[in-house]
């Protein structure tokens, strides 16, 4: 059975820096991976690499099996790639609906249509309001985005990627920034995706990392240091010398 | 449709449909030139106002569909179902080619467009033998179609008003569209629409050859009016003067560029009544709008309206019984 | 061989001039992410100060020097009171100085009329010099080029070599970091947009002689600026310098091989720039 997500060898170079140097690794359909290493490590820019945000230096990803290193990020979304960003990326001047609207329709056609209005179609708004809901945002569907404070907004972020219908979700430090209370709400969404959405995420947060993960993947330096159960990555010496500071 | 709103609406179709009758002949014309100019400002603002392209180089589409247009009427005799059609086509033709410039963004994209701009208008100017150079086009005779010519400014009026009119309703369904919904994602956040599917050098493209046609066919609604044509129409003072309209007016409504037309050329108009250097008055247009109007007329209104809503928010409950 | 040689000088020359207004244009948008449309009236006006000036003393040296600084003080102005206002917004900044051109050029059309007028050079450079190979070329634009050799050198020397140069580099690069580390920036950008100016109204004046200045030239030369960096990609002075050879020559050979469409020759490479690297030459993607 081919993997979600086949990472082999990729190496991300900028100037004189290996942001991402040779990393290697598979996540299997419905695994929820969590990758995990201090500031610097690159993680976001092997996420950015994977979903085609930036090309790679070198090294190839593959997606259930089908090489997309070359494609495009539109590409890649198609196929069924989808991803938050670390630093809030909504569409700020238009409505909740709207953003929402723009993700459902992304993946096909109808976002080709220019002689009917987007009302005509109704199906998308029921999807829109169905999705804002889901994240507990319904009630301000038609109100801009500017209005909503950050944690709401992180939690639009992660509608918008969820109503991509992806197969593999890129999660960047979905509870950044967030209340306590906003980061449990954000770990039990993440908790009740159906497992023919395979999730990895990038996260600070050792709890919800290690409480929603199946594996762990810990990077240090642009490098894979450790990786296995969230037990196992915890007993690591290696691993904690990274985050407390003997390297 | 709020019903205050269909109701403004309604006055400025009947006051539309009534002008020629209660104002002199010369302000029926100015107001032809105003729907015209407005169409072209229109045709701008959808990449300003929903896309978050600013072109500088949309008198080109016009004057080369005016300058189509005008060479296939006067001097292959062309009939004008021939010679307009063939005038859009033709504007529309050079967007499809200068809409490469759509794969740069921001300041490259206004440098472009004013490059490209500036390379039509040098080709109009310079191959005086196919476009008269500087003497340009005249004797355009007036449109006629199946027999009956719109000779009289009274009936191009209308003529112009309906055209107009049929634009901005397919314009008000274009930007409400799926399409038109995804350029100002594009607009919002160019990064974020890719992630989520969009081909968005395409998306832009595609607006950018609309964009053209509009213009276009405001070139040639502009050659008729005008029965001459001449370089200065492909000029970049036209193309930033259109610019100035759609803001001046509050860019991203379909209004807007509208009303904008009317303060520029109103004012270009009264100001070229008792002041030579109109230039220098249309350059202190823009640096004042850009300082102190830069949401235009529409967003004025708009503003003082929210202030309206939240004074009322703010009142005091009222005393109880 | 003898025509083909002769568009090439014609191209350098042009293009010598081309560097003057493009460096300082494309080194405003690199340190102060600011464009200024109005260069070309800075041209148009420093030209025509530069006349006056030249015509009054006799002193074509003193022309270009009166012409330059002339603008200085007028760029400082339009900077610091106009231009600062509209942040970081490229279509204001656009709109802004367009404006801020027609007031001027307007201006300039009151002061000096409308008729084409060439700026006097001093009787030594009027004739004409015999070059190896038999062509004689016109003494004003070989030295035309010697003095965008030594600007351009002059500048890239500034530039790369000294200590004020890297810190402009490094404000081009990040400007935040610049003024953290303590720099007073705003000076920086003070002396850049002075230099900028500088160069602008001394090209005005040297182009003047053989261009002749007339109402509508700042446009025209602007445009050719605006290519200039499009080519070069902003905010790079090397881009600059390529740029302007690159614009020069096509310009030139254009002019010779199709005078009626010679726009059109710098209109094929630009679309083919597009294609392939819309960013310009030494420009940074976006």
């Amino acid at each position: 059975m081919s993997a979600a997500i086949e990472v082999e060898n990729l190496a991300k170079v900028f100037g004189g820096l290996r942001a991402v140097d040779g990393v290697t690794l598979r996540v299997a359909p419905g695994e929820r991976r969590a990758l995990i290493g201090p500031n610097g490590a690159g993680k976001t820019t092997l996420f950015h690499c994977v979903t085609g945000t930036q090309r790679a230096s070198s090294g190839h990803v593959r997606l259930f099996g089908h090489d997309v290193t070359q494609l495009p990020e539109y590409r890649r979304t198609e196929l069924g790639m989808g991803r938050t960003f670390q630093i809030t990326n909504v569409f700020t001047e238009l409505s909740l609906a709207e953003n929402l609207a723009l993700s459902i329709i992304g993946r096909d056609r109808r976002k080709w249509i220019f002689h009917r209005p987007l009302a005509a179609f109704p199906a998308v708004r029921e999807h829109a309001l169905a999705g804002l809901d889901a994240v507990g945002l319904e009630s301000r569907a038609d109100q801009p985005v500017k209005l909503l404070s950050y944690g709401e907004r992180r939690q639009l972020e992660l509608a918008l990627a969820l109503n991509t219908s992806p197969r593999v979700l890129f999660l960047d430090e979905p509870c950044a920034g967030l209340s306590p209370s906003e980061r449990t709400r954000i770990f039990n969404m993440v908790r009740a995706l159906p497992r023919h959405i395979t999730v990895v995420l990038i996260e600070h947060d050792m709890d919800v990392a290690l409480g929603l993960a199946d594996q762990v993947t810990v990077m240090h330096r642009g490098r894979v240091i450790a990786e296995g159960t969230p037990a196992v990555v915890q007993g690591n010496t290696e691993v904690r010398d990274v985050y407390f500071g003997h390297v | 449709m709020r019903p205050y709103r269909a109701i403004l609406w309604l006055l400025a179709l009947a006051a539309a449909l009534l002008a020629p009758l209660l104002v002199g002949q010369f302000w029926m014309t100015l107001i032809t030139q105003i729907y015209i100019y407005g169409l072209l400002a229109l045709s701008v603002d959808l990449l300003l106002g929903h896309a978050g392209l600013y072109s500088l180089c949309h008198a080109a589409f016009f004057a080369v569909a005016a300058y189509t247009t005008a060479i296939l009427q006067v001097r292959y005799g062309q009939p004008t179902l021939i010679a307009a059609p063939a005038g859009i086509v033709a504007g529309t033709l050079l967007a499809v080619i200068y809409g490469v410039s759509v794969r740069t963004r921001g300041v490259y994209f206004i440098l472009i467009t004013i490059a490209l701009g500036y390379v039509l208008w040098g080709a109009v100017y310079r191959w005086a033998s196919f476009t008269g150079g500087d003497n340009g086009i005249t004797n355009v005779p007036p449109p006629s179609v199946a027999g009956i010519t719109v000779s009289s400014q009274t009936a191009y009026y209308y003529l112009v008003l309906a055209v107009v009119i049929l634009c901005a309703l397919g314009y008000r369904i274009l930007i409400a569209s799926p399409f038109g919904l995804s350029l100002r994602g594009i607009k919002a956040s160019e990064s974020r629409m890719r992630s989520l599917g969009y081909r968005t050098t395409l998306h832009l493209y595609a607006a950018f050859v609309i964009s053209g046609a509009m213009a276009s066919l405001a070139g040639v609604l502009y050659v008729y009016y005008n029965r001459f044509i001449n370089p200065v129409a492909a000029s970049f003072q036209i193309s930033v003067e259109v610019s100035l309209m759609a803001i001046v007016g509050g860019s991203g409504t379909i209004i807007g560029p509208f009303l904008g037309s009317g303060i520029v050329l109103g004012l270009r108009n009264w100001v070229s009544s008792f002041f030579e250097f109109h230039a220098a008055i249309m350059g202190l247009a823009f640096i004042a709008t850009v300082l102190w109007a830069p949401t235009g007329i529409v967003g004025f209104v708009n503003r003082l309206r929210a202030r309206d809503a939240t004074a009322k928010e703010k009142a005091p409950k009222e005393k109880p019984q | 061989m003898d025509s083909g040689v002769l568009q090439a000088i014609n191209g350098v020359s042009f293009a010598a001039l081309l560097f003057l207004l493009a460096s300082g244009f494309t080194l405003s948008f690199g340190l102060m992410r600011v464009v200024n449309m109005a260069h070309g009236a800075y041209y148009l006006l420093g030209g025509y100060i530069g006349l006056s000036i030249t015509r009054y003393t006799g002193s074509f040296a003193l022309g270009i020097l009166g012409g330059g600084l002339a603008i200085i003080p007028i760029g400082y102005l339009i900077d610091r009171y106009l231009i600062r206002r509209t942040g970081e917004n490229h279509l204001a900044q656009v709109l802004l100085t367009v404006g801020v051109a027609f007031v001027m050029g307007d201006i300039a059309l009151k002061i000096w009329g409308g008729d084409n007028l060439k700026v006097p050079t001093p009787i030594e450079l009027r004739g004409a010099i015999e070059l190896p190979g038999g062509i004689i070329y016109p003494t004003y634009r070989l030295l035309l080029i010697v003095f965008g050799l030594i600007v351009s050198l002059s500048l890239w020397l500034l530039y790369r070599k000294t200590q004020i140069g890297a810190v402009v580099r490094a404000g081009v690069d990040d400007r935040e970091i610049v003024s953290a580390v303590g720099i007073n920036i705003d000076r920086l950008f003070v002396l850049v947009s002075a230099l900028a100016s500088f160069l602008a109204g001394i090209a005005g004046v040297v182009g003047g002689a053989f261009l002749t200045l007339y109402p509508g030239a700042e446009w025209e030369i602007l445009v050719y600026a605006l290519v200039v960096v499009i080519f070069g990609g902003l905010g790079s002075l090397e881009g600059a310098m390529i740029g302007a050879l690159i614009v020069g020559l096509l310009d030139a050979y254009g002019r010779w091989l199709l005078p009626e469409f010679s726009y059109f020759v710098l209109f094929g490479p630009m679309a083919i720039l597009l294609l392939l690297r819309p960013q310009g030459l030494f420009g940074r993607e976006h």
